[in-house]
């Protein structure tokens, strides 16, 4: 090997290593949009008289979120609001109806993630407090989230149970409450039966599929 | 005669029996302190992720308002059963048999 092909060969690995670098360290967009039915949202509201709980599905919405910087993680996560249920479908109506949520005037659910504060990284969890824009019948509050983060890197194909598929996942759990009142839900009224505190619970998994 | 004196006994057997269906429904579905459900979710979990996820299913599950309604008609029926046993008879009065 003569010195020129000798540089050539430098340059060409240093070039991919560079390349191979930056795709490494740049943010990854992870799609929470789940064919899998996987996503949910469980709510629970534990009232004198009444305890109600349900689940919802219809989540998408996409999140960046770089493995070597998981502070600097922003994006949104969107809500079908119609996917809320119940276990009476009565209750589901009067839930989904404009004496309650009026989702047919505002059909999604939104938060939108601004900053991460507390960060606290092991291995690939990292825990951390999200400060957003969370969007409820059309109002917006600004709230802060405890929220944990897992990145799962190389796991899309298992996941779709096809191994040529290649891609990361990343895994966000999140429980806090929330007030109804804050976001205009008929605030003060019916109390006895349905509680001002509305528990929530959200477990999804966004997919980032590489070429 | 019989069958007039077995009616009022009928009556409180029957709400008896309502009562009692009403609450063994309430209880054997779970005792449930809200509304009736019609599905019921059941957790499962998701392999690669970790994430618990709910599964929807068809399933009834009495409410309160099962017990109350059978003690509401057990109420009424044992009340009627009163109420048959105090009718005056026609033909038994004082004035028809004098």
């Amino acid at each position: 090997m003569n010195t020129t092909t000798l540089r050539s060969s430098l340059r060409l690995a240093f070039a991919f290593s560079a390349a191979t670098a930056a795709a490494v360290a740049a943010p990854l967009s992870f799609d929470f949009k789940d064919p899998k039915g996987v996503n949910n949202v469980q709510f629970k509201l534990d009232a004198p008289l009444e305890a109600i709980t349900g689940t919802a599905t219809g989540i998408s919405g996409k999140v960046s979120f770089d493995p070597a910087k998981p502070g600097a993680t922003t994006g949104t996560i969107v809500l079908d609001a119609k996917s809320l249920t119940v276990g009476n479908p009565m209750m589901g109506d009067h839930l989904r109806s404009d004496q309650w949520l009026d989702v047919a005037k505002h059909p999604t659910i939104t938060f939108e993630a601004v900053s991460l504060g507390n960060v606290r990284t092991q291995g690939t969890a990292t825990t951390a407090e999200v400060t957003g824009k969370l969007t409820v019948k059309g109002v917006t509050k600004d709230v802060k989230v405890p929220v944990s983060l897992t990145y799962l890197a190389d796991k899309l194909g298992a996941r779709v149970n096809d191994p040529k598929v290649k891609g990361d996942l990343l895994v966000l759990r999140a429980n806090f409450e929330i007030n109804r009142s804050d976001f205009g839900i008929k605030p003060g009224q019916a109390t006895d039966k349905v509680a001002e505190t509305i528990q929530l619970s959200l477990s999804i998994a966004g997919a980032a599929p590489r070429a | 005669m019989q069958n007039r004196s077995r009616l009022p006994l009928a009556l409180r057997g029957a709400a008896v029996a309502v009562l009692l269906a009403g609450l063994g429904t309430w209880v054997a579905t779970g005792a449930h302190r809200g509304w009736t459900q019609t599905s019921a979710v059941t957790m499962q979990k998701d392999e690669i992720t970790g994430i618990d996820y709910p599964v929807r299913r068809d399933a009834f599950v009495a409410g309160v308002e099962i017990p109350l309604a059978a003690a509401g008609l057990a109420a009424v029926l044992a009340g009627l059963s009163f109420v048959s046993r105090r009718r005056p008879v026609a033909g038994l009065t004082p004035a028809a048999q004098s």
